[in-house]
């Protein structure tokens, strides 16, 4: 599908409408089709998408309204992705965080190595459905 | 611009017809009855005008006699008592008598056989008058001897015999007259109510008619519209059903869109990525094709040649490259990187004379590894380190 023929995008961070009985997840990731994409299949299953493309964006969503879930990149506009949820895991050390990247990572190593980061990691050439069904697995529907 | 062909002409239903012919009878009956009603009501007012007018008339042939005596008796006080105020009182009362002939006359005179009977009443009473003016005048004169003459002739007249019979024979008349006015009115009267009561028990048969003609196809459209109904339910229900499997195959394509696009969008980035990490490497890299052209090569390759991509992409990387021999004239006649590819093998850390776009020629070390697709060798991978200088 060309991008002329969908609605531009529009950065999510202004959309959350506190107060709604929908799981709220925070998606932060550099390039905004990723976001586009991410806000749009998790609003079909019935999640609130707050959405960020860098560290500072983040920090205002989750200061304004804490997600149930943050989804981060590994890279991102202004800092790393490990790094911004280690940011994060201070103000919300309970919330858990998919770190969701295209950079090949041995699942071994995530498990060894960054498992006080983050809660799960999914590869972006996985099904989004794996995404959805790892969300699932930590906040359900 | 086409024009549409006039509808067919529409069958005409026996049924409709027969309705339509009982609905025009019945309309035909109440207009009917309607005229009749009108006309016998115009009747029954001409009659009571002229009822009333028959009892005006008789009032007043009741009153000649009683007024006249009434006169005729204040004229003998007159006569006994010579006093003035008896004399006005005769007046008056012969006044009156005059005001009832009038108002009788008036009432007879659109009946000529009535003028004609009352003509002689009213002759009769004139005469009464002239016999009592004679009468005043002879007893203003103070003629006794006439006076006592006239009063005996008068005595021995018939005029009040004949009088009477003449009025009861005119009242008579008129009492006939109403008893037979009565019965006309009593058969209007009942003519009225028989055309009404006709009238509506025919409409009442013709609409019994007319519903049992159309009690046949008032069934079938009950019939037709229950069946209708029935199948509009039917129908909502298979609507609803598939605009429910439409929705659920929409949302199972959007979500597989959804899917291919993140997978569009993790290949780019995947092979974006990669792309980035082949170029960053300082080694010069070069794809060649099983037939050893260079189909692809990383910006340190360019760098090292001197040469751009296009004098170099699907031309032989032999143009550029060569594996080092130990004298010119050692040179194998076939193309040992080719027939090491052929074989599968790869090559580690070899020497190799790179020749660039000037024409000089750098030593390299050469790794050759064979690209394989499922366990089918579909090209190969060069890449190129400088030499270490030869140390002095």
């Amino acid at each position: 599908m060309s991008n002329t023929t969908r609605p531009p995008f529009v950065p999510s961070h202004k959309l959350p409408v506190p107060g709604s009985s929908q799981k709220h997840i925070l998606a932060i990731d550099d390039e905004l089709p990723i976001l586009e994409l991410l806000q749009e299949y998790l609003k079909t299953h019935g999640y609130r998408v707050s959405t960020a493309t860098n560290a500072h964006e983040a920090k205002r969503i989750v200061e304004s309204e804490a997600p149930d879930l943050i989804i981060s990149d590994l890279q991102l506009e202004d800092t790393d992705g490990l790094q911004l949820i280690e940011q994060l895991r201070v103000v919300l050390p309970k919330t858990p965080v998919i770190l969701l990247t295209g950079v090949l990572f041995d699942p071994h190593v995530v498990e060894d190595n960054l498992k006080w980061k983050i809660s799960s990691y999914v590869s972006k050439t996985a099904p989004l459905q794996s995404l959805v069904d790892e969300i699932r697995r930590h906040i359900g529907r | 611009m086409s024009t549409e062909p006039p509808p067919p002409p529409v069958a005409a239903d026996p049924t409709m017809r027969r309705v339509l012919a009982c609905f025009g009878l019945i309309l035909a009956v109440l207009v009917l009855v309607v005229v009749v009603s009108l006309n016998n009501l115009s009747r029954s007012v001409a009659t009571s005008d002229w009822v009333n007018h028959t009892h005006a008339l008789i009032t007043e042939l009741d009153a000649l006699q009683p007024t006249l005596n009434a006169a005729e008796g204040e004229l003998s006080r007159y006569l006994l008592t010579a006093d003035q105020r008896d004399h006005g009182s005769y007046q008056n009362k012969f006044a009156e008598l005059g005001e009832h002939v009038d108002v009788a006359i008036a009432l007879v005179a659109g009946s000529p056989t009535e003028k004609q009977q009352f003509q002689q009443i009213a002759l009769l009473l004139a005469k009464r008058a002239d016999v009592a003016s004679q009468i005043v005048r002879l007893k203003k004169g103070g003629d006794a001897a006439a006076l006592q003459r006239l009063l005996a002739q008068d005595a021995e007249s018939h005029d009040h015999r004949e009088l009477a019979h003449l009025i009861e024979k005119l009242r008579e008349t008129q009492t006939d007259l109403l008893s037979a006015r009565d019965r006309a009115l009593f058969l209007q009267a009942q003519t009225t109510r028989w055309t009404v009561l006709t009238g509506l028990a025919l409409d009442f048969l013709l609409l019994c008619g007319a519903a049992w003609l159309i009690r046949d196809a008032l069934a079938a459209r009950t019939l037709a519209n229950r069946l209708l109904q029935q199948s509009n339910v039917e129908l909502e229900e298979k609507v609803r059903q598939r605009t429910a499997e439409l929705s659920a195959t929409n949302a199972q394509l959007a979500a597989q869109s959804l899917e291919d696009r993140w997978s569009k969008q993790a290949l780019e980035h995947q092979n974006r990525y990669n792309l980035l990490i082949i170029d960053s490497i300082s080694d010069a890299v070069f794809v060649v094709t099983k037939l050893m052209n260079v189909s692809r090569l990383n910006p340190a390759a360019i760098h090292m040649t001197g040469l751009e991509p296009v004098e170099l992409i699907d031309k032989p990387l032999a143009r550029v490259l060569s594996l080092a021999g130990p004298t010119e004239l050692a040179k194998p006649t076939y193309d040992p990187l080719a027939r090491t590819l052929a074989e599968g093998h790869e090559l580690r850390d070899k020497p190799a004379c790179l020749t660039t776009k000037s024409g000089h020629s750098i030593p390299v070390r050469l790794n050759f590894y064979p690209l394989r697709d499922r366990d089918k060798v579909v090209g190969g991978v060069v890449i190129l380190q400088l030499s270490a200088p030869a140390s002095t």
